[in-house]
C-alpha cells in the first residue's frame, strides 16, 4: 500500500472538485484573470517609482505578480481545451428562482440598512428570503425573523453599547 | 523563565473568567459548525471573527486579541470533535477531515454501536488534542528562538515555501492554485504602501486607501459562497439519523481503539505541524496506516473502532499541530490558521517569533486555553452527544438566511461601510463561482494575509542588497527554503508526468 492509494482513496472521497470537468468556465475564467493582472500589470506603471526608504519602489511588486497572472492564465487557457471534450452536460438542476430572489434581497438589503435602520431591514431581508426558500406560515416565519433582528440589536446595541442604524431616518 | 513558569502563565491568562467563558462559547460553536453539514471550520471562523471583534470592542487590545484567538481557536479544535458526529450518524460528513470516518462510523452505528463510535471518537480526540498541545508548548520555544535570527531575505523565502507547500496541495489543478495564491497577492496591493506610503490603486476612493478589508473577503468567499452554494442547490433528502444507543465505550471497545489512537495522535500531529498538509490528509494517512498493520484488516469498512479512533484523533491533532508554524513562524500552513492569523493582525498582534516575546500573554494564553478547551470538549461531547445530534435538524430554510444576515451585521459592525457590504455580497458569488469550478480558495486567502509581509521582506531584503535578486540566493537558510518550495513545485509534476495520480484536497 504506497503513496499511490493514499491520493486515489482522497480522489474518489472528494465528491466534488478534482473530477469536475470545468474546461468552459476556465477558458472565460483564464480570460478575465488575464485582463485582471494585465490591469494591475499597466496600473502599476502609474504608481510613483520612487524609493523612498527602499530600494525597490512600491511599484514593482505588482507589476510582477501582474505579469505572473498573466502567464498563469495562458497556460490555463491552453489547458482548458484538454478538458473540454469531457465536459458533460450537468443535470443537476439548479434552483435559480429561489438564489436570484435572495441575491436580490441580500443587495437591497446592503443598500438599505442604513435608511430604513438594522431592525426593519433585517426583518425584510430573513422575512422575504424564508419564504423564497420554502413558502411556510407567515406568522412563523415573520415571528422567527422579527426575533432574530430584535436579538441581534438589543444585544449590539443595549448589552454592548454598539452603534448600528436604528430605526428608519423619516421615523425618528 | 523556562517553559513551565510560561505555561503557569498562560493558565492565569486562560481561567480569567471572560477567557472562559470565551473557551467554552468557541468549542460551542465549534462543535455545531462541525455537526452542521455545509458550515465548515474555514467558514465558521470567519464569521466569526466580526461577532467576537464587537464582543471585546471594550476591552483593552491585548486582552480582546487574547479572547478573541481563544474563542476561534475554539471554533477551529471544536469543529474537528463534532465533525464526527454526522459522519457516524448520517453517514454525511460534517467537514472534510471527517470523510473516512463514515467508512467505519457509520457501521457502528447501524450496527446499535453509534454511542461507542461517538465517545470513541471524543477521547481519541481528547487525547490528540493534549499530544499536540504538549507538541506545541515543547517546540515553541526552540522554534521562536530559530526564527528570530531569520532576516528579511529568510522571510521571504519561508513564506514562499507557505505558498507554494498550500498551493501545491490544494485541489485538483495547480494552475488553479496558483492563480489564486496570485490574486490573493494583488488584491492585497490594493490600499496605502506600508513601506513608502504611496497610494496603490486607490483612484482618489476613500474607501479603498485601508485596501480591501481582510474581514469582507474572508467571510464572502466562504461563508456566502457556501450559503450561496447550498441555496442554488437542491438539497439531498435527509437521511435518517441514526439512534446513539449506549454513549460508555465498553472495555473491549477501549482497549481495541488504545493503540489506534496514540498512533493517530502522533501521526497527526506531525501531518499537521507541515504547512499545506492538513486534518483530511492527516485522518487519510491514519486510517490507512491503521489498515495496514491491523492483525484483520478486513474488518475496516465493517464498523471496526480503529477505523474511527485512528483518523478521529488525527484530525484533532493535525488542528493542534497546524498552529505551530503560525504562531511560531507567522507562517499559516491552511486557510482556517491563515483566518486566524488575519484575526491576531486585526488586533495589531503580528503571529511569528516575536510573539512569544511581545505578547506572552497571548501565546501562552491560547495554548493553555487549548487545555481547557479540549477537556470542555471532552465533556460536552460525552454526554450532550445525543443534543447536538439534534442540531442536524436545523431546518436550512432558516439557516441559510440568517447566516446571510450574520454576515451582514458582523461585516458592517466592524466596517461600517455599505460599500463593504457590497464587497461582501461580491465576494460570495465570487467564491461560489470559483469553488464550483474546483479553483481552490485558501490559496487566495493566504495570500491576501501574507501579501503585505511578502512585499515587505522582499523590498526590505532588496535595498539591504541594493536591489541584487541574488540576494535571496546567497543567503543559505534562505536558499534551503527556496529550493523546499521548488520541490514542493517540482514533485507532483514529475509524479504526474509518470502517470500517477496526485489529487490531494486538503480543506485547508
Amino acid at each position: 500500500m504506497g503513496l499511490g492509494e493514499v491520493f486515489l482513496l482522497l480522489l474518489f472521497s472528494n465528491k466534488e472538485g478534482s473530477t469536475l470537468q470545468t474546461g468552459k468556465f476556465d477558458r472565460y475564467a483564464s480570460i478575465l484573470f488575464a485582463l485582471l493582472g494585465a490591469a494591475f500589470l499597466i496600473e502599476s506603471r502609474n504608481i510613483s517609482k520612487s524609493a523612498y526608504g527602499s530600494e525597490v519602489g512600491p511599484n514593482v511588486f505588482p507589476f510582477l505578480l501582474g505579469l505572473i497572472l498573466i502567464l498563469l492564465s495562458v497556460k490555463l487557457f491552453l489547458e482548458s481545451f484538454k478538458n473540454i471534450q469531457k465536459e458533460k452536460k450537468n443535470t443537476e438542476s439548479l434552483q435559480i428562482k429561489r438564489f436570484i430572489i435572495i441575491l436580490t434581497a441580500s443587495l437591497l438589503y446592503a443598500g438599505f440598512i442604513e435608511t430604513l435602520g438594522y431592525i426593519l431591514s433585517t426583518f425584510l431581508f430573513l422575512y422575504v428570503s424564508f419564504q423564497a426558500m420554502e413558502r411556510g406560515s407567515w406568522i412563523k416565519n415573520g415571528i422567527i425573523a422579527l426575533a432574530f433582528s430584535f436579538f441581534v440589536y438589543f444585544l449590539f446595541v443595549v448589552v454592548l453599547e454598539g452603534s448600528l442604524p436604528g430605526m428608519p431616518i423619516w421615523f425618528s | 523563565m523556562g517553559v513551565m513558569d510560561f505555561l503557569m502563565q498562560g493558565f492565569q491568562t486562560a481561567i480569567q473568567p471572560q477567557n472562559l467563558f470565551f473557551a467554552f462559547i468557541g468549542v460551542l460553536i465549534g462543535t455545531a459548525v462541525g455537526v452542521l453539514p455545509g458550515i465548515g471550520p474555514m467558514s465558521g471562523v470567519a464569521l466569526l471573527i466580526p461577532v467576537t471583534a464587537t464582543f471585546t470592542s471594550g476591552m483593552d487590545p491585548s486582552a480582546a486579541a487574547t479572547s478573541s484567538i481563544i474563542l476561534l481557536a475554539g471554533v477551529y479544535y471544536g469543529a474537528m470533535y463534532g465533525g464526527s458526529t454526522t459522519s457516524i450518524l448520517l453517514n454525511t460528513p460534517g467537514e472534510s477531515s471527517s470523510v473516512v470516518t463514515t467508512l467505519d462510523g457509520y457501521q457502528m452505528a447501524r450496527q446499535g454501536r453509534a454511542g461507542a463510535a461517538l465517545s470513541i471518537a471524543a477521547i481519541g480526540s481528547f487525547f490528540a488534542g493534549i499530544v499536540s498541545i504538549i507538541g506545541l508548548v515543547l517546540l515553541a520555544d526552540p522554534l521562536s528562538e530559530m526564527a528570530l535570527k531569520f532576516g528579511p531575505a529568510e522571510y521571504f523565502s519561508l513564506m514562499l515555501l507557505g505558498l507554494a507547500a498550500v498551493s501545491g496541495l490544494a485541489g485538483g489543478s495547480i494552475t488553479k492554485a496558483w492563480m489564486m495564491t496570485v490574486t490573493g497577492l494583488l488584491i492585497a496591493t490594493i490600499g496605502i504602501d506600508a513601506v513608502s506610503g504611496v497610494a496603490r490603486f486607490t483612484y482618489d476612493i476613500p474607501v479603498l486607501f485601508g485596501g480591501l478589508e481582510f474581514l469582507t473577503v474572508a467571510v464572502g468567499l466562504f461563508a456566502l459562497g457556501e450559503v450561496f452554494k447550498t441555496i442554488l442547490h437542491k438539497e439531498e433528502d435527509a437521511e435518517k439519523v441514526a439512534k446513539v444507543g449506549r454513549v460508555l465505550p465498553s472495555r473491549a471497545d477501549l482497549k481495541e481503539s488504545a493503540g489506534p489512537i496514540a498512533r493517530g495522535s502522533f501521526l497527526g500531529f506531525f501531518i499537521g505541524v507541515l504547512p499545506g498538509a492538513g486534518a483530511t490528509l492527516a485522518s487519510f494517512f491514519s486510517y490507512i496506516a491503521e489498515k495496514k498493520i491491523s492483525k484483520n484488516p478486513e474488518k475496516f469498512g465493517k464498523g471496526a473502532i480503529a477505523g474511527v479512533a485512528a483518523p478521529e484523533s488525527a484530525n484533532n491533532a493535525a488542528s493542534g499541530g497546524a498552529m505551530i508554524p503560525l504562531l511560531t513562524l507567522g507562517i499559516p500552513g491552511s486557510g482556517t490558521t491563515a483566518i486566524l492569523m488575519g484575526a491576531l493582525i486585526m488586533y495589531n498582534v503580528q503571529p511569528g517569533p516575536l510573539l512569544f516575546s511581545d505578547h506572552p500573554d497571548v501565546a501562552w494564553g491560547l495554548i493553555a486555553s487549548m487545555f481547557i478547551g479540549n477537556l470542555m470538549l471532552l465533556i460536552l461531547n460525552m454526554p450532550l452527544v445525543k443534543v447536538f445530534a439534534k442540531i442536524i435538524e436545523t431546518p436550512a430554510k432558516y439557516l441559510l438566511p440568517i447566516i446571510i444576515a450574520i454576515s451582514v451585521f458582523g461585516v458592517y459592525a466592524v466596517q461600517v461601510t455599505t460599500f463593504d457590504l457590497f464587497l461582501l455580497i461580491g465576494f460570495g458569488l465570487a467564491g461560489y463561482l470559483l469553488a464550483q469550478n474546483d479553483y481552490p480558495i485558501a490559496p487566495l486567502v493566504l495570500g491576501l494575509v501574507l501579501g503585505p509581509m511578502i512585499e515587505n521582506n522582499m523590498r526590505r531584503a532588496l535595498t539591504t542588497s541594493n536591489g541584487d535578486f541574488m540576494v535571496f540566493v546567497q543567503q543559505p537558510i534562505s536558499a534551503f527554503f527556496l529550493v523546499c518550495a521548488v520541490l514542493w513545485i517540482l514533485i507532483p509534476f514529475v509524479l504526474r508526468l509518470k502517470g500517477k495520480n496526485v489529487v490531494v484536497n486538503v480543506e485547508g
